[in-house]
């Protein structure tokens, strides 16, 4: 879906008797990472659709954004199960979301310098924003502790 | 093929043609990289409820302003029509003679997202003209009312809530 059209088909040396040889171990294993990426989308976007939609239906239309405050997230998440749950869908929608991004930019982004910078930007905003969210997410307790 | 084509400008890429299937492409496109703008902040801001509750109540604030509930509801719609849309090419994946099919599906979830976002939007945004109570209203009575805390809003003028802290459930409250 997203490497379509590579600037430079890359193969490996050319047979005698026509044809390629297999190409080398760094397309393999880029190949194979997008394999794994093509399957970590469907599986990723298969629970999420469960996942986001009881959390939008639970907030939004259940709970009300009107009702919310601090006390009632912290209540909720003083069962850890709900913790695990939120690190679980957190995870989940940014790493999809940040491959989905990354579909993008090298669909639109062709120049391997601008590529890389803007890949790096996204990556570091993606993941920063993952790991203060799963950090905040387990040292609940400890935070608690400190609250009380 | 497709990749022969080559938009050099955005009235270059509308004359493409590729009919339903490529604006199911584009919206999922467009709805996925909404969304991810959207996480982003989201997870940062709900995140910052573990340390700084007091702040975080504040950003609160933000997030009940009309123009937030409209975007809210944007949110919603795009991540309805995403999923549906994402089931619809796991189907078409993993189950090939649902291509034979992809244009009816792509219309299907085009009019599942449309006719679902109805309700949703009713339920969000009525309130906001007065047409029917917040939603969870009535979770959030009784949960105030367990935990102690008694609101009087039906007699008083608009806006104006009298908390009554009572027994010892009240006290809990005073930590933060």
């Amino acid at each position: 879906m997203s490497t379509v059209a590579e600037e430079t088909p890359e193969r490996g040396a050319r047979r005698r008797g026509g044809g390629y040889e297999r190409p080398g171990t760094e397309l393999q294993k880029k190949a194979k990472f997008e394999l794994y990426s093509w399957v970590f989308m469907r599986v990723s976007g298969l629970l999420l659709i469960f996942m986001t939609l009881y959390h939008l239906v639970w907030w939004n239309l259940l709970v009300g954004v009107e009702h919310l405050s601090a006390d009632l997230v912290l209540e909720r998440w003083s069962n850890p199960l709900w913790r695990l749950f939120n690190v679980g869908l957190a995870t989940f929608a940014l790493l999809h979301g940040l491959n989905g991004a990354r579909y993008s930019i090298e669909d639109y982004i062709r120049k391997p310098g601008a590529r890389k910078a803007v890949k790096a930007v996204v990556y570091f905003v993606v993941l920063a924003a993952l790991a203060w969210g799963i950090f905040a997410l387990l040292t609940y307790d400890f935070a608690s502790a400190s609250r009380r | 093929m497709a990749s022969d084509f080559r938009a050099r400008s955005l009235g270059h890429a509308l004359r493409y043609k590729g009919n339903a299937g490529m604006w199911t492409w584009l919206l999922h496109r467009v709805t996925g990289l909404g969304i991810l703008a959207f996480l982003i902040i989201h997870v940062i801001d709900t995140a910052v409820v573990v340390y700084w509750p007091d702040f975080y109540d504040h950003t609160l604030d933000i997030y009940r302003s009309p123009l937030f509930r409209v975007a809210e509801l944007l949110i919603f719609f795009a991540v309805l029509y995403h999923a549906l849309n994402g089931l619809r090419i796991i189907i078409q994946d993993f189950w090939p003679i649902a291509m034979l099919h992809q244009r009816r599906l792509a219309w299907a979830v085009s009019a599942i997202t449309a006719v679902a976002i109805l309700p949703v939007a009713w339920i969000m945004l009525a309130p906001l003209f007065g047409l029917r109570p917040e939603p969870g209203a009535e979770r959030h009575e009784r949960r105030m009312r367990e935990r102690g805390v008694v609101e009087v809003t039906a007699p008083a003028p608009e806006g104006m809530l009298l908390h009554v802290e009572a027994g010892p459930l009240g006290g809990t409250e005073g930590g933060r």
